[in-house]
């Protein structure tokens, strides 16, 4: 509290050592677990640690399982990622009005930001297997007999399962910040657009389109981050190959033999670097679109 | 100790902890944990010099030798405990774990068999061969296929004992040879049928859970396990439907034991020689031993008991769906060295896993 | 505007409605019933006993869920007051030094919970606090401290200083500006970032089961090794509990579609 009150009447901007201190404070352990990854990716410390070398880093680059498994997450990430935003931008655009039936809709679209990943997963796992309550449905609706005649949307190749479940977890996110960006955005730029003789569609698009875009993407960016390095939800509807790559990094950091441990490390990099170049990305574009 | 039963966690929770507490006066906390986790965790506690979390740990096999190559055991110490002298000491299966003298780092639990599980109301006439359940996976596709954990792995040695005609092909020590003629025959089995698998193969159930889970909901009709009795404590819980039955494979099920063990770094060591001490009463072995608690087997020489404890133990009923006690005797085979279940898992992982379309 | 009742908005919001129900009464149902197997449409047999948490078989719930709440309260409070002034800090910087300080503050909230957990986890067993409250707590700290500071920084980049120095030209002691004016201006968005550090230590798993060795349990895990033991009626039950603090806290939060801030990079 001292702190607070000894700034009281300071002008901005002549304080930035302090913020970039407080930045660095709230960085540092991640700073510490990076340093300690590198290192262990490069065999100097950890279980299994033989000396400084780069062969661990090589196996797991060389092997193709790696890559399938990163191919793998990074098309969970992307999928889920854009029917979410997509999902959320159509609600936001749709549910508009202050009271009645959109407000109601607006409050039911985002209760499932309560429920945790984990939760959301195992939703997904009870209903959408091929034993699961769609297909009870599908049962009691006589459209098909045994289970395996439904298809199979868990733990099957292209993530089916895992991507709705995930959409199904972030949409009440990004909706949330759309309906806030839309709220706050206002009605005047729509107002001009339509008395200028721009007809619905075009007024979403040139008026509303572009705020909505600016606001979320920040936030896209993060969900794209926490899908890509999930471990929850992946552990309970990914296949066994493809194997997710948080997956495929637990598996090595909880090998029997020892030895195989750098290579969790270099897993370990290789996850926070996919995360970082999503942030970088979008660090690329909010500059372009600021140009 | 594994927490994923609550039948085993009521055992503990609810019978073993609370005599400990009014007998000994010791406070039992369980921590959930298993196999290499536990390994895992030793290990990064001694690197980074930490205290230990646990002083006893429910372990075998593979998690035990490793344990040992790494020193990470306290010992030795399960010989002087009192209750030792009434364990079944001629029994290999209790005195070996996977082929390796416990020499006193382990104090045996209980033991188990390995056994497939079928529904009687869909299959009324099961395979009871590897070569009749190959014969039945090619008749039923989809119907058929195993985790990828230690239940799974069991099964995958189950074939390989048949298609090398039994155990002792794998016995005394590892061989790599033998490893490498034995595994030949194995990949070529699961080549033969993985096509018609459940999902033809291309993914397989993550733990035995998962496996039990297809299973009761009618997605393949066989699961398995390692304990010839799960199939009676499953049903009880409402995971397995009840006309579900224990089947042993003529080939050959495999019997291990299961052991407590105390890490090195065990805060209280004294304290986990007396729990480990009661385990193996015979009050708590018999407790263990119904069916309505665990029906996990007692690792006592019944002959050794005093007569009236001998004559409880005789006194448990045989559960119908489970297998009668004769039967088990008659198939079990032992466990061989652990090099065979890591070096089966880590190539199943890399040649039939991975290589699915 | 398009009349609120119309039919394709209508079908839209019924939708919207079933699908983000359904999942939830489905969790319910599987909560209340056992041997529920396809191709029943309901459990063959109802029961509260997963809901026992005090009984036979329920205190192990009924822990993890106490410590789950501990640890979420705990990272809530630090984590507000700590974004507070971070957020506060990192918003009076100017242009590339503000964007250097808000890319540090992503960093916890970028980096996947396994991969921080991971390379956290040596050092936290080297200082002591593996197994332990407070090292847990810490490693939840680490994320929400990112989100807190994340959320104060988007606050007080529109926050209108001159309230502050306007108080201190008028004579206001400094005690006078934080209590009388700062923190009725602040105090709804510290509870919100309360809400949010809440959150994130709420559904933590991978750093609880790297850093807390099995010692630390809390509901998430209790769920997961339900769900890996096949016993989907006490995951579900889990999983409702799991739901209900945040959905509370979502409500009284108010965090009212109107209220929210959005982070300004």
């Amino acid at each position: 509290m001292s702190a607070l009150a000894s700034e009281m009447g300071r002008h901005r901007g002549s304080r930035s050592g302090l913020g970039l201190l407080a930045a660095a404070l709230v960085a540092a352990p991640v700073v510490v677990g990076i340093a300690y990854s590198v290192l262990g990716a490069l065999g100097v410390v950890g279980p299994g640690a033989d000396g400084i070398s780069l062969r661990h880093i090589l196996a797991v680059l060389a092997n193709s399982a790696t890559w399938r498994g990163l191919l793998w997450t990074l098309w969970i990430a992307l999928a889920s990622t854009l029917a979410a935003t997509i999902l959320a931008m159509t609600a936001a655009a749709v549910f508009r009005a202050e009271r009645g039936v959109d407000r109601f809709a607006r409050v039911v679209a985002v209760l499932p930001l309560a429920v945790p990943h984990v939760v959301a997963a195992l939703c997904g796992l009870l209903v959408l297997s091929q034993s699961g309550l769609l297909a009870r449905l599908a049962f009691a609706a006589n459209l098909q007999v045994s289970p395996a005649d439904m298809p199979a949307l868990t733990h099957d190749r292209y993530g089916v399962g895992l991507i709705l479940s995930l959409t199904w977890k972030e949409f009440p996110f990004l909706a949330l910040i759309a309906f806030s960006v839309i709220a706050r955005a206002g009605a005047a730029m729509e107002e001009t657009a339509r008395s200028l003789g721009a007809g619905a569609l075009q007024t979403f698009q040139v008026a509303v389109l572009p705020n909505l875009w600016r606001g979320l993407l920040p936030s896209m960016t993060a969900v794209f981050a926490f899908v890509a390095g999930n471990f929850e939800a992946a552990a309970l509807l990914a296949p066994s190959s493809p194997l997710a790559l948080p997956l495929l990094t637990m598996e090595r950091f909880t090998d029997s033999a020892l030895s195989v441990r750098p290579e969790a490390f270099a897993l370990v990099l290789l996850g926070m670097a996919v995360s970082l170049c999503g942030v970088a990305a979008h660090e690329w574009a909010a500059h372009k679109a600021e140009a | 100790m594994w927490r994923g039963d609550p039948s085993i966690n009521a055992y503990v929770d609810r019978w073993v902890a609370p005599r400990l507490l009014r007998h000994y006066g010791i406070t039992l906390r369980t921590i959930d944990g298993q196999g290499p986790a536990i390994v895992n965790q030793l290990v990064v506690e001694r690197e980074a010099r930490a205290r230990g979390s646990a002083d006893l740990v429910w372990l075998n096999g593979e998690t035990f030798n490793n344990l040992r190559k790494e020193s990470l055991l306290y010992g030795p110490w399960a010989h002087r405990l009192p209750a030792a002298k009434y364990v079944d000491s001629l029994s290999t299966i209790i005195m070996r774990d996977f082929e390796q003298p416990t020499n006193g780092f382990e104090s045996p639990w209980g033991r188990v068999q390995f056994t497939l599980i079928y529904d009687s109301a869909r299959l009324p006439a099961p395979p009871r061969t590897v070569a009749g359940l190959r014969d039945w996976i090619r008749d039923n596709p989809g119907r058929f296929t195993h985790d990828q954990q230690f239940t799974g792995t069991t099964f995958l040695k189950s074939v390989l004992y048949a298609e090398n005609g039994g155990a002792q092909s794998f016995q005394g020590g590892f061989s790599k040879k033998a490893y490498d003629r034995g595994s030949r025959r194995l990949w070529a089995w699961l080549e033969g049928v993985h096509p018609y698998f459940w999902r033809r193969g291309a993914t397989y159930p993550a733990g035995v859970a998962d496996l039990h889970r297809l299973f009761a909901n009618g997605e393949v009709d066989f699961t398995m396990s390692y304990n010839e009795n799960e199939v009676i404590t499953k049903v009880r819980q409402g995971v397995l439907p009840a006309t579900s039955r224990a089947l042993v494979l003529r080939d050959g099920s495999i019997a291990n034991t299961h052991f407590v063990g105390i890490p090195y770094n065990s805060p209280n060591p004294a304290g986990a020689m007396v729990v480990a001490n009661f385990l193996l009463s015979a009050e708590a072995q018999l407790e263990k031993l119904r069916p309505e608690v665990w029906a996990d087997g007692t690792v006592l020489d019944v002959r050794k008991l005093p007569p009236e404890a001998a004559r409880r133990f005789g006194a448990i009923d045989a559960d119908p769906r489970g297998v009668p006690r004769d039967t088990l005797r008659r198939y079990e085979v032992p466990e061989v060295a652990p090099e065979y279940t890591e070096r089966i898992a880590r190539d199943w992982k890399a040649r039939i896993r991975a290589n699915t379309k | 505007m398009n009349a609120s009742r119309s039919l394709p908005r209508v079908g839209l919001a019924v939708v919207v409605v079933a699908a983000t129900l359904l999942p939830l009464a489905f969790l319910v149902a599987l909560s209340l019933g056992s041997e529920w197997f396809y191709p029943g449409l309901l459990p063959r047999q109802w029961t509260g006993a997963n809901w026992d948490l005090l009984g036979r078989g329920g205190t192990k719930m009924a822990g993890s869920l106490w410590m789950s709440v501990a640890l979420a309260v705990g990272t809530g409070v630090i984590s507000s007051i700590g974004g507070l002034f971070a957020g506060r800090e990192i918003a009076r910087l100017d242009g590339s030094r503000r964007r250097i300080g808000v890319a540090l503050a992503f960093l916890p909230v970028v980096v996947p919970p396994l991969a921080l957990s991971i390379g956290l986890q040596y050092s936290l067993l080297r200082l002591g606090f593996g197994g332990r409250f407070a090292g847990v707590l810490f490693a939840h700290i680490v994320p929400a401290l990112g989100y807190t500071t994340l959320f104060f920084t988007g606050i007080f980049a529109v926050f209108d200083w001159r309230v502050e120095d306007e108080a201190r030209s008028l004579g206001a002691s400094a005690r006078d500006v934080i209590l009388r004016v700062m923190l009725p201006l602040l105090h709804r968005p510290l509870v919100e970032a309360f809400a949010l550090g809440f959150l994130v230590s709420w559904a933590q798993v991978p750093s609880t089961l790297l850093i807390g060795q099995g010692l630390v349990n809390t509901l998430p895990l209790e769920l997961m090794s339900y769900v890996s033991a096949g016993q989907d009626n006490l995951a579900a039950t889990a999983g409702l509990i799991l739901t209900i603090p945040p959905l509370a806290l979502l409500g009284a939060a108010g965090l009212a579609v109107r209220r929210l801030r959005v982070v300004v990079p």
